[in-house]
C-alpha cells in the first residue's frame, strides 16, 4: 500500500503556537496501523501553505511517516479548502497513492470539505467521518463512517480511494527517539505540482468578528466562595438540593 | 428564470429526516420571496414514497431521482445520479444538511458543479443582492462572513440555524420522476450498525454532570463526581474530547454523536460547547456552566456562566456544599 496522510498545521486563538490538526494525528496513526498489518507499506505526509509547515511535517515524520512533502501556498493565510485539495490532488494524480487519508476536520476552520473534495478531483470513492477500516484481499476497504445518533453506516469502497478519519478511532502514539533523529536530518520533499496553477478562491471571508456570548441568563459574580454559595442557593431554589 | 434552489432531501428508513425541513428554511430565506424557485430533490430507496410525502407536506415540486445503483446513501452513487442532473439545471444553490450525509456529499458535489462550498452556515443575509453568510471558525472562538464568488453555491446548514419550514405553500406540490444514468459505482453502502453499549443512565438521569477537555487529567474527574454525588439521581456525561483521551466511556458522551439527554439539570464542566456536543442537550432544561474563559460557547447556551478554575472552583463549592447540609451520604 502507498498511503498519502494530510496534515495541517493549525493556530488556535488562545492557544500559544501552533501544532498539527488533531484529526490528522488519528490519520497518521491509522496509517501507521496499516503498515504494521501490510509490510512494504509506505507512509508520506503532505501539507500544503508556506515555510511555516514544516514544523507539522517533520512532526509526522517523528510519528513515524516515512516522506515529509510540502506544497507551497503564498500567502497561505487565506487558502480555501477547495485550494488546499486543488493542490494536494494534482500532486497525488502522478503519485499513484492507494489510499489518501485526511482528517475529518481541520480544527481551526471547521470545514470538513478537503478530503471529499481531493476524492472528486481524481474522481476516487470515498467516505468521511470514518472510524474503523479494514483492508479486504480484493482491493477494497471496508470502513464504517459515524453518523448521528450513534449509528454507523458500513461501506465498501474500491481501491485508491479517500477516506476521512474521526477522533477516537485509534490512541496516536508517541514519537520514538529514532523517528525524532531521522526527521530532524531527512529532508522534506518540495516537488513542483504538475498543472500547477492554483485555482482561485470560490469564496471570501469578508469579515471576522467575535460572536456575542452572552449567557441565556447570568454569570454569577464575585469571589469563587460567593459564587459556590450563589450557585447552591440556586440549585436549593430550584428544588435539585 | 431566475436560477432555481435545490434542496436534497435527507431520509432514512422511508421517512424524511426532519433536518430537511431546516435546509427548506434556509432556502426560503434565499428564495427572495420567490418560492416557486424552490425545487426538492429526493435520491435513493425509496424515493418516491419520501417524494410524496415532502410534495404534501411543503407543497414544492419534488424530484424523486431513480436509479437502479441507489440504494441507501452513499457518497460516489448519489454523486454521479445527481451530479448530472443538477449540472443541467445549473442552480443557485444546492442546500443539505450538515449531518454525516450533507457534510460527507456536498464538497464533492461542489466541485463537480465548479461551486463554491459553505458548509456548517448558521445565518444567511442578503447585502446588495448578494448573499452573506455566517460560520463558525478559529476552532469556534469567532464567526464569519463569507460570500460566494460563484454562479453555483453548494451550502450545507447547519443543524438547528433555521427553523424547520412548515408549510408555506399550503397547498400539495407534485412529484415528478427522473431516471439517471450513473453508471459504475465503486462503494457501496452494506448495512448500518448501532454499538452496543450497557445501560443509559445518561438518558434516563434528570440531573447530568458533564466532563470536557478542561479537566485537563484523568484524576480530576474525581471532582466531576464529588458534584453528581449532590444530587440523588444524576449520572455523569462527557465531551467526545474526554472519551477520546481515554478518561470516560463512549457511552458517556453526549452529542450529535453521542447521546441525547433531556434533563432538567446539565452541568458543563470545562466544555467549550462545540455545536456537535451542544447538538445532544437541546432539551436540557436548565443548564449551568464552568468554564474559565468568558467566551466560551457553551456560555451562550447557559442560563447561569461561571467564570472559574474548575480545579479551584469545585473544592469550594464542595466546601460550602458541607457546610451547609454536611458530608453527602455515600450512594
Ligand atoms: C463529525 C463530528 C462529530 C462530533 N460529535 C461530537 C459529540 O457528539 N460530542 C462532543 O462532545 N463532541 C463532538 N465532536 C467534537 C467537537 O467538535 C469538539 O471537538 C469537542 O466537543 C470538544 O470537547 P471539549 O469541549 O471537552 O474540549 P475543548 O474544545 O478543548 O474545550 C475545553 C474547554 O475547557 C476550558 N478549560 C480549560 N481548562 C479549564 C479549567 N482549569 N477550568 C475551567 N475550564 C477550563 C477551556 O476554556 C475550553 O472551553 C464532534 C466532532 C466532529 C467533527
Ligand atoms: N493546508 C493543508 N495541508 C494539508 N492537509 C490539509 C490542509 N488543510 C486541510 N487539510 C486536510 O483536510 C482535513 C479537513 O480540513 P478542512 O476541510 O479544512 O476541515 C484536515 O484534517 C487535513 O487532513
Amino acid at each position: 500500500m502507498h498511503i498519502l496522510v494530510c496534515v495541517k498545521q493549525v493556530a488556535l486563538p488562545g492557544a500559544s503556537g501552533s501544532r498539527i490538526n488533531r484529526y490528522d494525528e488519528y490519520a497518521l496513526e491509522e496509517a501507521l496501523l496499516i503498515k504494521e498489518r501490510m509490510p512494504g507499506t509506505t507512509v508520506h505526509a503532505v501539507s500544503v501553505g508556506s515555510q511555516r509547515v514544516e514544523a507539522v511535517i517533520r512532526r509526522a515524520m517523528e510519528l513515524g511517516a516515512d516522506t515529509g512533502i510540502q506544497l507551497s501556498f503564498e500567502p497561505d493565510e487565506e487558502q480555501t479548502p477547495y485550494q488546499v485539495a486543488s493542490l494536494i490532488a494534482s500532486y497525488a494524480r502522478a503519485a499513484r497513492y492507494d489510499m489518501i487519508i485526511a482528517g475529518v476536520m481541520a480544527e481551526d476552520d471547521l470545514q470538513m470539505q478537503t478530503g471529499p473534495m481531493i476524492a472528486a478531483l481524481l474522481d476516487y470513492p470515498y467516505a468521511s467521518a470514518v472510524i474503523a477500516q479494514e483492508i479486504r484481499p480484493d482491493n477494497t476497504v471496508y470502513v464504517e463512517r459515524e453518523c448521528d445518533a450513534r449509528q454507523r453506516q458500513c461501506v465498501e469502497l474500491e481501491l485508491p480511494c479517500v477516506i476521512t478519519v474521526q477522533s477516537g478511532i485509534n490512541r496516536p502514539r508517541y514519537p520514538s527517539l529514532s523517528n525524532i533523529l531521522r526527521a530532524k536530518q531527512q529532508e522534506i520533499l518540495r516537488p513542483s505540482v504538475p498543472g500547477g496553477n492554483m485555482p482561485a478562491a470560490r469564496e471570501t471571508v469578508t469579515r471576522t468578528f467575535q460572536p456575542e456570548i452572552k449567557p441565556k441568563g447570568v454569570f454569577l459574580g464575585g469571589t469563587p466562595r460567593e459564587k459556590a454559595a450563589r450557585l447552591l442557593g440556586i440549585l436549593h431554589e430550584k428544588s435539585f438540593l | 428564470m431566475k436560477d432555481c434552489i435545490v434542496v436534497i432531501a435527507q431520509h432514512a428508513h422511508g421517512r424524511t429526516d426532519p433536518v430537511t425541513y431546516e435546509s427548506l428554511a434556509c432556502a426560503w430565506a434565499l428564495c427572495g420571496g420567490d418560492e416557486s424557485r424552490i425545487r426538492v430533490m429526493v435520491a435513493g430507496d425509496p424515493g418516491q414514497a419520501v417524494a410524496r410525502e415532502l410534495a404534501a407536506a411543503t407543497g414544492f415540486t419534488v424530484t424523486a431521482v431513480e436509479n437502479d445503483g441507489l440504494g441507501d446513501y452513499n457518497a460516489d452513487a448519489y454523486l454521479r445520479a445527481l451530479g448530472p442532473i443538477l449540472a443541467g439545471m445549473a442552480p443557485g444553490y444546492v442546500i443539505m444538511p450538515h449531518t454525516c450525509f450533507g457534510y460527507d456529499l456536498a464538497p464533492a458535489l461542489a466541485v463537480r458543479l465548479g461551486a463554491a462550498c459553505i458548509t456548517a452556515a448558521e445565518a444567511a443575509r442578503m447585502n446588495g443582492g448578494k448573499a452573506v453568510f455566517v460560520r463558525t471558525a478559529s476552532g469556534g472562538k469567532l464567526s464569519t462572513e463569507v460570500v460566494p464568488e460563484t454562479d453555483i453555491v453548494v451550502l450545507t446548514n447547519q443543524p438547528g440555524a433555521w427553523k424547520p419550514l412548515d408549510n408555506k405553500m399550503g397547498t400539495g406540490g407534485t412529484v415528478e420522476t427522473v431516471r439517471s444514468d450513473a453508471g459504475p459505482v465503486r462503494s457501496r453502502t452494506v448495512g448500518f450498525k448501532q454499538p452496543e453499549y450497557r445501560g443509559n443512565a445518561l438518558a434516563e438521569s434528570s440531573v447530568v454532570v458533564a466532563a470536557g477537555r478542561g479537566i485537563g487529567t484523568r484524576e480530576n474527574l474525581a471532582l466531576i463526581d464529588d458534584i453528581a454525588r449532590l444530587f440523588p439521581r444524576s449520572a455523569v456525561g462527557c465531551s467526545r474530547a474526554v472519551c477520546d483521551a481515554g478518561w470516560l466511556g463512549y457511552a458517556h458522551q453526549v452529542g450529535m454523536t453521542g447521546a441525547t439527554v433531556s434533563p432538567k439539570l446539565y452541568i458543563a464542566i470545562g466544555i467549550s460547547g462545540a455545536v456537535q456536543h451542544v447538538a445532544g442537550i437541546r432539551d436540557a432544561q436548565t443548564v449551568i456552566a464552568i468554564n474559565n474563559d468568558p467566551a466560551a460557547r457553551i456560555f451562550a447556551r447557559a442560563d447561569y456562566g461561571i467564570v472559574e478554575d474548575l480545579t479551584r472552583f469545585i473544592p469550594v463549592l464542595i466546601e460550602e456544599y458541607n457546610k451547609r447540609y454536611g458530608t453527602p451520604q455515600e450512594a
